[in-house]
């Protein structure tokens, strides 16, 4: 088993209809099923069935998901995460709409992570023969092609960090520390393929989401994506910048119920023998936006 | 028009009926703490010290409880002033700035 990549964020928002507004039409996702009081939406550059569930009532983070490649059993996936202390219970097909079995782990940080290997092919908007770069029609808002990441927040981010290691196989591309103890961990960005980042977590409360991110094309699709959130009067919490760790280009914003959204650019290519690169504290301000070297202390703080 | 008090030194202004506080202070060159706009976040959370809110948009119980609310907080992203009221700013102060108001009132589009 390994992990391929973030298949999709399920999230809480306080209202649908608005919810809805800003994924479909400013963000350009397209509704792929319904259910009562649940929508899935998909990006347009995405082959699988949802990326994103929208769920009426409140906010913040209910649960993500993770495709993993099938050869393993999900049994031995369970006493992997059986051994390192963790709790999972078996997923069944349906329990999300288009996906198959799966795995549902409770992180040691207390949020929910499901694992699954089966889920609905439903292709991107432009094909697999012959494709143009993106879909001349039917391309609205910002046109987000795909998610990229999330970054959540835990109590023992070295904790967490040795869970994504040793049950889930990833790497950390790059760490924020307080000093030289295990235990100084102040935020880890971790990755399962070549990104440099596929979940990242900080310091913070447990069960928490401080973001989920779109990937798009580059800087100048990003400063479009700006555009794009300035007419429709989008919420920015900062950017465009670029950032220090990880290099990417991003905005940072807020979806109508205050759950973080972020549009993310390139960043670079990660692998197997990849060596961490490390942040102090006293330079964490440039690592997270290495343009203006100052961060407004509420962009860490405001998490749902 | 409803009149909006920032304790303890901060700005007294109007604002239209039906505009919150935060947009209200905006639109009159002053940012308070606020984040997400949307009611979800939280950060604006402080003391309704007098007076009355209503909150036509959404408002997500984890960023503002019931028993927050019975405990005289407001979360001023959200609240529109039933008449004058007086909020407290103490130890969060405001700071000047030129913001654009909102354009529309935001409505929700046909799904396409």
């Amino acid at each position: 088993m390994s992990v391929i990549r973030l298949g999709y964020v399920h999230v809480r928002v306080t209202d649908l209809a608005r919810a809805r507004d800003h994924y479909q039409n400013t963000l350009g996702m397209d509704a792929v099923h319904e259910e009562d009081g649940r929508v899935y939406l998909k990006s347009w550059d995405e082959d699988n069935h949802h990326s994103v569930v929208l769920e009426e009532g409140g906010v913040g983070l209910v649960k993500f998901g993770y495709k993993v490649t099938g050869e393993d059993s999900l049994a031995a996936l369970e006493n992997r995460v059986a051994g390192f202390g963790a709790t999972a219970e078996r997923m069944s097909k349906g329990d999300n709409a288009g996906v198959g079995d799966g795995l549902r782990v409770t992180l040691p940080s207390e949020h929910v992570l499901e694992l699954y290997s089966e889920v609905e092919y439903l292709g991107t908007k432009v094909g697999k023969i012959n494709p143009d770069p993106w879909p001349r029609t039917g391309l609205r808002g910002i046109g987000v092609p795909r998610i990229n990441h999330a970054l959540i927040t835990t109590e023992d981010p070295a904790l967490l960090e040795r869970f994504f290691a040793e049950v889930l196989g990833f790497r950390p591309a790059e760490r924020l520390v307080s000093g030289d103890e295990p235990g100084d961990l102040v935020g880890s960005w971790m990755f399962c393929g070549e990104n440099p980042h596929d979940i990242a977590f900080v310091n913070g409360p447990n069960g928490k989401l401080h973001h989920f991110a779109y990937q798009i094309d580059d800087w100048s699709a990003l400063l479009r994506a700006g555009d794009v959130m300035s007419m429709d009067e989008v919420p920015i919490d900062f950017g465009p910048a670029r950032h220090g760790i990880t290099r990417g280009g991003t905005i940072y914003f807020f979806d109508p119920s205050g759950n973080r959204n972020e549009v993310f650019s390139g960043g670079y290519r990660t692998g197997a023998d990849f060596r961490p690169i490390t942040w102090t504290m006293d330079q964490a301000a440039r690592g997270i936006n290495y343009t203006h070297r100052e961060i407004d202390q509420d962009f860490l703080q405001v998490v749902t | 028009m409803p009149h909006i008090t920032v304790g303890p030194d901060g700005p007294a202004i109007d604002v239209p009926p039906g505009e919150t506080i935060v947009e209200g202070l905006r639109r009159v060159g002053w940012r308070a703490r606020y984040r997400c706009r949307g009611g979800g976040c939280g950060i604006c959370k402080c003391p309704l010290v007098d007076g009355a809110v209503t909150y036509p948009g959404p408002v997500a119980e984890s960023a503002l409880s019931a028993a927050e609310r019975s405990a005289g907080l407001c979360l001023p992203c959200q609240a529109v002033p039933l008449g004058d009221v007086v909020i407290e700013q103490r130890g969060r102060p405001l700071r000047p700035m030129l913001a654009s108001a909102p354009r529309v009132a935001a409505p929700i589009r046909e799904e396409k």
